[in-house]
């Protein structure tokens, strides 16, 4: 039995396969031991053990933004010491004379210089003397580190050094992080930052996941981790590089909808997963899946591993909106979050998203979390009348905030489309996370999409999305070559050679696929694309799309060489049900609010309409118009 | 009655138009002046040539480029398909690395543009005396090619001839067409999204709303000017020298604040007049630092638009330090006299709210420009960089060490991505251990960054600091001076603050930057640990 187990911040949600039917639990998130809801869970599910469990976790993401990682040393070359502390030296926020900046993981004493240096060529300038050598141990150890990261400069050109260097530091007994087994690519304040990052985060992943895989072995059960790139890797490599894992949950919920939208038949889509504090939205073509990333910042430090593209804006349900001294009316990135939460929860008091769709109708007050949470609307007329400031009306106000988390959430849609060549008329919004589906609507007129696609049980997509990902490990190295010659395919088949071996470690079989970092020879960003015999041709076409012109005459540089090994995990057979045209009136509450549990393959109906089920709640604007397909999503003509 | 909502969304829309302008220039540009170090800005003007939105880029840049567009306003009659170039900072520019492009937006037939997008970026050389442009020049015609607002694409036409002439006055042709085509590219895209928003909303209602953002912004500025309170607000400091001649240099401003009507004038009589080496400011610049040092004292949501100045009057001697006439050189006034302006500017704002303004920071950008020839492929090449410091101490805590401060906010070349691209080899790259001015809230400390040259190459070096150090606040000590050194053969040779140097292979250049003046009378003298800003 395969289960996969998403970690929220309220439930953990649970999708599975028992005989040939996807089913789902939700047990209560134990905050303060995420493993306890993991194995009550699996002990609901599977009491007899001897299932492949599938983890998406928030123990990184949360040791990370709560900065309660381990006491990590940072070894770099000397006088270097404090590069990964200056970072880029730019500030956060240019008007602020009061900014700060995230003091660095690695503080003052925890970081190491060691006498040694690479050129860009790989020549090694000066080798580490093994005089040296002990006094950076005796050093790194007298600090009393319970991690350690290495990252030298050019150790991916040439890997001498830094593997001496991390020979001496393992012997110390804590896990030790190298930059040129986790990322050995160029520009060293991203390289060692995502080192760092693995580090900080490599004790506590490694007693989590060990904890939690030593319960599951013991009756006979597998643990696997989702990682950010959109991949499954096993527990033992999850905890080794933590650092792959920031992004678990979210990855989850893009391939979920990947594999929901070309089931139905859908090849372009954008993702749209709003939640409580932020929104994720993601451009996916399914035939080619997802693209990664390695320009990921968290708290400002950045994280260079693949992770899938994933651009965050800080808009959500629990957004609390306010007038601003002249006048204008701001909706987040502040949030109500879970204490005290919007006004409509009882506790809060300042205007949320959240109130402003209760006040309009889009949510109905008895039906949240299936009636566990009672809403209350009087409330938060009383306090929108107090707050609205110069506005006539608390239902203008409520629209207004609607309207501003709308265009901070349609920012976010255009950058991820129109900012990058593509026409958002020829994708299918697929929206999901709990707030997703109150405003894919309105976000779909305004972008011109036009279709909206809200999946079964919208609030675990993430769960499903774990389930049915494929096992996948990422190599790169910076090569920095000409386009031509063939020492790009030696690199290659190196990449590949480790794939192949760390996949059969794990009894998988792995296939390969080849990507290229690209750039016009001087140029500063490069562009990812699928390796094949026209690659050049193809990357001034991408630069063009991408930026408006391209330049044929201009050399194309290869800057990183990537290869990524995939095993198919086999897929779940979806259930469909035959279509029968029918208007859902069989699945009418009181109120005029729709069950989505009761409504059939086939049924079709016009809005304006509110659809509420267990964890989600769609709404249906004038004009536009649901049917649910044979697969039980519900599909949304906008019309513009 | 302005409509809160559409006030905010026009808002978001504005800017993220300016923001993705940058970002396109950013990942097409060659030089790593702009690709890494994003040593560029974007906006977008008003049919008069008010800026509208700008993106969170360069402060030096933004409050001045609306006198790029109102120049090639003046000199220009635009049509659709044009866009107009610039760097004269005798006619919209600031100094002449900063190339402006400005691009009129046609709306539907209309005859006259609604709108104008521009951006400004700093290339790596536009020839002169000196490799990078940034050298000790005494005359504008020495410091680079110097280009009066001319049509670069006249009706969708890129001018060959105009493009052929100024690389053939630079160093680095191939990458300064790089730059300039990224730059065009960015324009482009950003017009077509300002046309995309004309379509969407209509033009009276883009109209509206633009006037509207700019009476926010003015709102803004005029609930502060009135909190201020009445008199005379009058504070020096002074330049270290001009580089020529070995003299102090002085700015002086008085605010005179006027609460009732909530105006404020801010007088720059008394300052000294212009001098012979290029610290000398622009008119632009001066303006650019004010518009700075008010948009900090708003709160976050203000945006940076042309409203901001308008209860604001700016009176500027002729000829002098802070308003330079031709054909004063001007290279530094950019980069070293912008942050003076501001450090003058805040300590006559400290006389009156002193609980909001932090000590001295690091005021210099400790420019290093290194010049040659690579022996890898026996072409030139020009390196720039500016080697931030500490900020000041701020009454809410400590400094920040090692970071850019008020009119720049450009990022270090990262040491693999320079050695890759120049004959150079980083050594260090350091906190400046104790540079930060003692106090009740610690100056941040400045840094140390050493860099070999694999080949002879020119070095320019334009620093201040390295003789008046920042100053403290409220009883807190001044930040450390900034120091530059010249290592060869193992011996160290200090160098001064301006100079231009022709140094052998081998040699390695040390620059030592300032620290940030320290905030409030301080309580021990043993607290002098490791520290970090605290959290606010």
């Amino acid at each position: 039995m395969r289960i996969a187990i998403d970690t929220g911040g309220t439930f953990t949600d649970c999708v599975y396969l028992r005989g040939n039917r996807l089913q789902i639990l939700k047990v209560p998130s134990t905050a303060g031991d995420p493993g306890r809801a993991v194995l009550e869970a699996i002990a609901q599910i599977a009491p007899d053990g001897h299932a492949e469990i599938r983890h998406g976790t928030t123990v990184g993401t949360n040791t990370l933004l709560e900065r309660t990682g381990a006491r990590v040393a940072f070894v770099t070359t000397e006088g270097f010491e404090d590069s990964i502390a200056i970072g880029r030296q730019n500030r956060p926020k240019l008007y602020d004379l009061f900014f700060t900046k995230e003091s660095p993981l690695a503080p003052d004493d925890l970081r190491f210089g060691v006498a040694e240096r690479t050129a860009c060529d790989g020549t090694a300038l000066q080798q580490v003397h093994p005089h040296e050598l002990a006094r950076l141990k005796a050093a790194v150890q007298a600090a009393a580190p319970e991690a350690i990261a290495v990252s030298l400069l050019f150790s991916f050109a040439n890997q001498e050094s830094e593997r001496a260097v991390s020979a001496v530091m393992r012997e110390i007994g804590v896990p030790v992080s190298v930059s040129h087994e986790i990322l050995p690519e160029f520009r060293e304040y991203e390289r060692g930052s995502t080192v760092l990052i693995n580090g900080y985060l490599a004790p506590k992943m490694q007693s989590y996941l060990g904890q939690l895989d030593g319960a599951l072995r013991a009756n006979g059960s597998r643990l696997h981790v989702m990682q950010s790139s959109g991949g499954i890797a096993s527990a033992t490599d999850a905890a080794r590089e933590p650092v792959r894992t920031i992004l678990s949950g979210p990855a989850g919920g893009v391939v979920g909808a990947i594999a929901i939208a070309r089931q139905a038949g859908y090849q372009n889509i954008i993702t749209f997963d709003m939640g409580g504090t932020s929104t994720d939205v993601a451009l996916v073509n399914t035939e080619t899946g997802p693209r990664t990333t390695t320009e990921l910042h968290i708290l400002g430090m950045p994280v260079a591993v693949p992770t899938l593209n994933i651009h965050t804006v800080g808009a959500g349900g629990g957004s609390l909106a306010r007038f601003d001294h002249g006048g204008a009316l701001s909706v987040g990135p502040q949030s109500a979050g879970a204490d005290p939460g919007p006004i409509c929860y009882g506790r809060g008091e300042q205007p949320t998203v959240t109130d402003a769709n209760l006040l309009l109708g889009r949510l109905d007050p008895n039906s949240f979390l299936g009636g566990a949470l009672k809403l209350d609307p009087e409330r938060v007329k009383e306090r929108f009348d107090q707050t609205k400031g110069c506005l006539a009306s608390v239902q203008e106000f409520a629209s207004g905030i609607l309207r501003v988390a709308n265009s901070h959430m349609e920012s976010a849609l255009r950058r991820i489309s129109l900012e990058q060549g593509y026409d958002p008329r020829d994708f299918v919004l697929v929206s999901f996370g709990g707030a997703g589906p109150l405003h894919a609507c309105d976000l779909a007129r305004a972008l011109h999409i036009p279709k909206v696609l809200v999946p079964n049980f919208p609030g675990a997509l993430s769960a499903y999305g774990i389930l049915v990902s494929d096992f996948v490990r990422d190599y790169s190295r910076t090569v920095m070559l000409q386009p031509e010659g063939a020492a790009l395919h030696e690199h290659f088949r190196a990449l590949e050679e480790v794939g192949r071996r760390d996949m059969q470690k794990e009894g998988l079989q792995g296939a390969a696929v080849r990507s290229l970092d690209l750039r016009y020879g001087g140029q500063g960003y490069e562009l990812n694309l699928d390796w094949s015999a026209d690659f050049v041709n193809r990357f001034h076409q991408l630069h063009e799309r991408r930026y408006g012109y391209s330049d044929p005459n201009r050399t194309v540089q290869v800057v990183n060489a990537r290869v990524r090994m995939i095993a198919i995990t086999e897929k779940p057979v979806a259930q469909r049900e035959d279509i029968r045209p029918g208007d859902g009136k069989q699945a009418l509450l009181a109120g005029g609010i729709y069950d989505r549990a009761r409504l059939h393959a086939g049924d079709r109906f016009a809005g304006p309409a509110v659809i509420a089920e267990y964890s989600a709640t769609s709404f249906l604007p004038p004009d536009a118009e649901a049917c649910m397909d044979e697969w039980g999503n519900l599909v949304i003509e906008v019309a513009a | 009655m302005t409509d809160p909502i559409e006030l905010a969304v026009f808002k978001n829309v504005f800017h993220s138009i300016a923001e993705e302008m940058g970002a396109a220039l950013r990942r097409t540009a060659f030089s790593p002046n702009i690709k890494e170090r994003r040593d560029y800005s974007s906006a977008i003007f008003d049919r008069e040539g008010n800026v509208v939105a700008m993106g969170d880029d360069m402060p030096v840049h933004l409050g001045s480029m609306p006198m790029s567009v109102r120049a090639a306003l003046d000199k220009l009659t635009f049509e659709p398909g044009d866009l107009a170039i610039l760097n004269d900072p005798y006619a919209g520019g600031t100094h002449l690395p900063d190339i402006t492009l400005a691009m009129p937006v046609f709306v539907e037939d209309h005859p006259i543009a609604a709108f104008y997008v521009a951006n400004r970026a700093h290339h790596a050389d536009v020839g002169g005396t000196y490799p990078g442009s940034m050298g000790l020049c005494t005359e504008i015609w020495q410091e680079g090619v110097r280009i009066p607002p001319l049509k670069l694409v006249g009706k969708g036409v890129l001018n060959r001839a105009l493009l052929e002439f100024l690389l053939n006055n630079v160093r680095t042709p191939r990458e300064r067409e790089g730059d300039l085509t990224a730059q065009i590219g960015a324009c482009r895209i950003g017009a077509q999204r300002v046309l995309e928003i004309a379509g969407k909303y209509g033009m009276p209602r883009v109209m509206a709303n633009v006037e509207a953002m700019l009476d926010h912004s003015e709102a803004l500025v005029r609930a502060e000017l009135g909190r201020l309170p009445y008199g005379e607000f009058t504070a020096d400091d002074y330049l270290d020298s001009d580089g020529i001649n070995d003299e102090p240099v002085l700015i002086r401003v008085t605010l005179k604040p006027e609460p009732a009507s909530r105006r404020l004038i801010v007088d720059f009589t008394g300052s000294a007049k212009q001098v012979a080496g290029s610290l000398n400011a622009v008119a632009a610049i001066t303006y650019s630092a004010l518009f700075y040092v008010l948009r900090c004292l708003l709160p976050e949501e203000a945006a940076p638009t042309a409203g901001l100045m308008r209860p604001v009057e700016i009176v500027l001697p002729e000829a002098s330090i802070v308003n330079a006439k031709p054909p004063a050189a001007v290279a530094g006034g950019n980069v070293e006299t912008s942050q003076r302006i501001v450090d003058v500017l805040l300590r006559a704002f400290s006389q009156m709210i002193p609980a909001r303004i932090p000590a001295a920071s690091s005021g210099s950008m400790s420019n290093l420009t290194i010049g040659g020839t690579d022996p890898r492929t026996g072409e030139q090449y020009a390196y720039y960089e500016t080697i931030a410091g500490g900020s000041g101490g701020r009454p809410v805590g400590d400094g920040v060490p090692g970071v850019h401060t008020h009119m720049t906010n450009s990022l270090n070349t990262p040491v693999e991505a320079l050695e890759y691209a120049y004959p150079l080899r980083v050594r260090r790259y350091a906190y400046r251990k104790d540079s930060g001015g003692a106090g009740l809230h610690r100056g941040g400390d400045g840094l140390i960054r050493e860099v070999e040259l694999l080949a002879p190459a020119r070095v320019t070096i334009l620093s201040e600091r390295r003789r008046f150090a920042p100053y403290g606040l409220q009883g807190g000590s001044e930040g450390a001076t900034g120091r530059n050194t010249s290592i060869e053969n193992g011996a160290a040779h200090e160098l001064p603050g301006k100079c231009n140097i022709q140094a052998p292979k081998g040699a390695v250049i040390r620059i030592e930057t300032p620290g940030g003046g320290g905030w409030g009378g301080q309580t021990t003298n043993s607290d002098r640990l490791p520290h970090y800003p605290n959290a606010t």
